[in-house]
């Protein structure tokens, strides 16, 4: 019961929550403006958060640059990612994304030298050292903490300035979006998602607005990688499994398509839902053991993949109007 | 040479399995539309089933996959009649079912997790006992397997080709409307495809089960996509294709390991193999190999 | 002098059959052309080539004397070739306002660069391009309706969307796909008045493929007739009308009907 009240826990679960509101805008950009079928988003946290590691780790590379360099090669995957879209109709590049996000998670499983394989980024340096990639990220984050400090006092512990720090840049990142989704260029991505043919016949290059699409998403994608890595510290291939798509898919569903800033509110409640489970400290859960309480989490979000494609296809926020002419 | 042909033999085992989970997921897509990402959860559901009887109650295998087939069937009509029917009822259209479907493979495998608990499981039959013809060494749970299997495939083959339901699956494929005007009863087609589909399903978890030494819960997630692999591979419209596209996929993942292919890929990347032949496929012709191309 | 499009000899297949076969014909600048033929003729399939949805597998088009055979759909437009569809694509959940203003050419705002660094210069075009498009939405008739979604708008109304959107890209040839077909005649003449009055005040060149020949024969200046996937008559409408080997193209010899329609589009 004293979580329930303890700062500390609501703040990561806000951090979380505002990591996957960033991972979810990349995904909206893709699928609820262009109307691309990615179900491999998570490839391209792995990508960004295994690349600032790497760099930092191996190359000695400074945080910064490296966490810049990190955003570059999402959106480099995320410009790869359109070349099989050129060809392929939206179901087949659906199951395609899947295959090469698993290609990517295998990928890092398996090639140890580089990435530590399944021990993640404790293996970095090798067997025999102890690596830290997040040292730079941890003074910025005290120096944060040190600001909040002046402000609100000694409510400002680490997870509280992580909390801030993260949810400072979902509220850029909605700054960014937002003329760039209201601008012509965000109606030629509406027009393909609507009929793609149509937009191609009116002389627009569609394989060029995809490719901005999916290399922009994917840099948000990366963006949360690196968020993801500075919050826990350690990460390893597990921490990429598809389930992560599918919950950005969830928090996309839940805002609506083409919904900006109902996308974190999305990822507050998924957040809630999730976390929320963990407060079930009354009968009949109380049977339960924590195994299994993760598995009725599950089940839970099932259901509500269900509800929503039956009651509410169209998100909280959505029109309903525009579901009704799909 | 005996490498090739040991290799082919494994890939038969695979191949077979996919073609048999394949068929499933195309006998769905075609008539309902539905692209089933819950199917991997059929599998395991079936898979579990056998488990029940065999591992649990200690009886023999055959009377666990005939319990397996009853099983996996009945889930797939129940869940129809709770799911699947009210949603087309709302006039849920292919990606609303879609999603539907991610919602109930969270739904299946967490209330199989839920069930049965996390731990790895192997039937009880004899996976030492092998054969070898002619330098190819086999064991009897793959033995048995590709007996199976390709006597269902075979089944299923002939099922569509030669009677009125094959006839009438295949109307309904091409197109719901004029199938019913042509007198098919659509209701109770749909019944009967899913009963057909959830003993695929169920079979084919079980023959999965049986060659892995051990499995658990995400036997069914982890065949998953090599089973869209195949059967986009294949062709989206045709389960012959489906079939098809899962026994050549399995050589091809098989094969590839072949020394004579280029020093042979890492048995590691296996898995994967699969999705590369899908993507190089689709560059290739769009269509699969069966399917039709598409229009404007 | 050479015309505005030139088509040679294309030939297309479909799973077997000849759906275009050794297509020849010419649209001369500032001239309305129709395009007629039975069922399965292959006149939609010769517009998906032209317009570059399809690639022929022999043969050449040349627009303004620039080939541009299997150049795709995009590059085609931006010619200055520009289509309209037998099935109409409205963008269905966005605004007819919408629709009209994502046709048009030039629009800094489409470059991401300019919406960050050059917002004033794109905001200005887009001003003038909302200008135009109430323009043109009004010479279709689609005013009152500026604001609501297109998939609300009805078959007929689509295909006026339609029009208005070949219009706003500033094109200089429009390939019109059955444009009367789902409209109400009175609707329907209205648009073959502006089509009309295009061609005289700009010099706009028409080609349409329409089912309705009383209408093809009074708007055209000149016919070309496809049957079995090539062109076997072309020239003013009254000596199309009288041709011989047009009239058995309709009907068939000994007056069978025409044969089947190709088995991927049957236009």
């Amino acid at each position: 019961m004293s979580q329930l009240l303890s700062l500390d826990f609501w703040s990561l679960v806000g951090a979380v929550s505002g990591i996957y509101a960033v991972f979810a805008l990349g995904l909206q950009l893709q699928f609820g403006y262009t109307g691309l079928l990615n179900f491999g988003h998570v490839a391209s946290m792995a990508i960004g958060a295994y690349t600032m590691a790497i760099l930092v780790v191996k190359a000695h590379v400074p945080l910064w640059g490296a966490s810049l360099a990190a955003i570059g090669a999402g959106m480099l995957f995320g410009a790869a990612l359109s070349l099989p879209t050129l060809r392929l109709r939206a179901d087949y590049f659906a199951i395609t994304t899947i295959a090469i996000g698993e290609i990517v998670r295998y990928f890092a499983l398996n090639e140890q030298s580089l990435t530590g394989g399944p021990l993640g980024t404790s293996n970095l340096g090798g067997s025999t050292q102890v690596t830290e990639y997040n040292t730079d990220w941890l003074s910025f984050q005290s120096t944060v903490q040190g600001w909040l400090h002046d402000l609100v006092g000694h409510y400002a512990g680490t997870d509280f300035a992580m909390l801030v720090i993260v949810w400072v840049i979902v509220l850029l990142c909605l700054l960014v979006l937002t003329p760039m989704t209201r601008s012509p260029w965000g109606r030629v991505l509406r027009a393909i998602r609507e009929d793609e043919d149509a937009a191609a016949a009116l002389g627009k290059p569609v394989a060029w607005f995809k490719l901005q699409s999916l290399a922009i998403g994917a840099g948000f994608g990366a963006m949360a990688g690196l968020l993801y890595a500075f919050e826990f510290q350690f990460f390893s291939p597990d921490d990429f499994d598809p389930l992560i798509t599918f919950y950005a898919w969830l928090i996309v569903l839940i805002a609506g398509a083409a919904r900006l800033w109902a996308v974190p509110i999305g990822a507050l409640i998924f957040g809630l839902i999730f976390s929320g489970t963990r407060f079930f400290n009354f009968k009949p859960f109380t049977y339960l053991d924590a195994a299994q309480l993760a598995y009725l989490r599950l089940m839970i979000i099932g259901a509500i993949l269900i509800a929503l494609m039956a009651w509410r296809p169209q998100g909280l926020f959505g029109k309903r109007e525009e579901m009704v002419l799909e | 040479m005996t490498e090739l042909l040991q290799l082919v033999v494994n890939g038969l085992v695979t191949g077979t399995i996919y073609a048999l989970g394949a068929a499933g997921i195309s006998l769905v897509f075609g008539p309902l539309r539905i692209v089933n990402f819950a199917q991997g959860d059929y599998l395991t559901f079936g898979a579990f089933a056998a488990a029940l009887v065999n591992i649990t109650w200690g009886r023999d295998m055959v009377l666990a996959t005939l319990f397996a087939l009853v099983a996996t069937a009945a889930l797939a009509v129940a869940i129809e009649f709770v799911l699947w029917r009210p949603m087309r009822r709302r006039g849920a259209k292919t990606m609303s079912l879609f999603i539907t479907s991610i919602g109930l493979a969270f739904i299946l495998r967490s209330s199989i997790l839920f069930v049965a608990g996390n731990g790895e499981r192997s039937y009880r039959v004899d996976v030492f006992q092998s054969y070898s013809i002619g330098g190819i060494r086999i064991s009897e749970p793959q033995l048995i397997s590709i007996t199976v299997a390709l006597t269902a495939i075979a089944a299923t083959a002939l099922l569509l080709a030669r009677t009125s339901f094959g006839r009438a699956i295949r109307a309904l494929a091409d197109s719901v409307e004029l199938a019913s005007v042509a007198g098919v009863d659509v209701d109770r087609m749909v019944i009967s495809i899913w009963i057909l589909v959830g003993m695929l399903a169920g079979l084919c978890g079980v023959l999965a089960g049986l060659v892995q030494s051990s499995f658990d819960a995400n036997l069914g997630f982890n065949l998953l996509l090599p089973l869209f692999a195949a059967v986009i591979v294949g062709g989206v419209g045709s389960p012959y294709g489906a079939l098809l596209g899962g026994l050549a996929l399995g050589q091809v993942q098989e094969l590839s390991t072949w020394s004579g292919f280029f020093g042979g890929v890492n048995p590691i990347w296996k898995p994967l193999i699969a999705f590369s032949v899908l993507v190089a496929v689709l560059l290739w012709r769009p269509q699969g190999l069966l399917g039709r191309a598409r229009t404007l | 002098m050479s015309a505005l499009l030139e088509v040679r000899d294309v030939v297309k297949h479909y799973g077997g059959i000849a759906a275009v076969n050794r297509a020849t014909l010419d649209v001369e600048e500032g001239s309305i052309t129709g395009l007629i033929g039975p069922n399965g003729a292959g006149k939609t399939t010769l517009f998906h080539i032209v317009s570059g949805f399809r690639k022929p597998e022999q043969g050449t088009v040349r627009f303004g004397g620039v080939e541009i055979s299997g150049r795709s759909p995009d590059r085609v437009a931006r010619a200055g070739l520009v289509r309209t569809f037998q099935h109409t694509k409205a963008l269905t959940r966005m605004s007819v306002l919408d629709n009209m203003m994502l046709a048009a050419p030039e629009q800094p705002g489409e470059r991401l660069s300019n919406v960050f660094l050059r917002p004033r210069r794109a905001r200005r075009r887009e001003r003038d391009v909302e200008v135009k498009a109430r323009e043109v939405l009004a010479v279709v008739r689609l005013e009152r309706h500026v604001d609501e979604y297109a998939g609300t708008l009805s078959g007929g109304q689509r295909k006026l969307l339609e029009f208005g959107r070949a219009l706003m890209a500033e094109p200089r040839m429009v390939m019109l796909d059955e444009p009367m077909a789902g409209v109400n005649p009175t609707l329907g003449h209205e648009l073959l008045d502006r089509v009309q009055e295009l061609r005289a005040a700009r010099g706009m060149t028409f080609l349409l493929i329409e089912h309705d020949l009383e209408v093809v024969m009074a708007v055209s200046d000149l016919i070309h007739v496809m049957s079995n996937g090539a062109v076997i008559a072309s020239g003013p409408p009254a000596a199309v009308r009288a041709s011989p080997d047009v009239i058995d193209a309709y009907l068939g010899k000994y007056g069978e009907p025409a044969a089947p329609a190709a088995p991927e589009e049957a236009s």
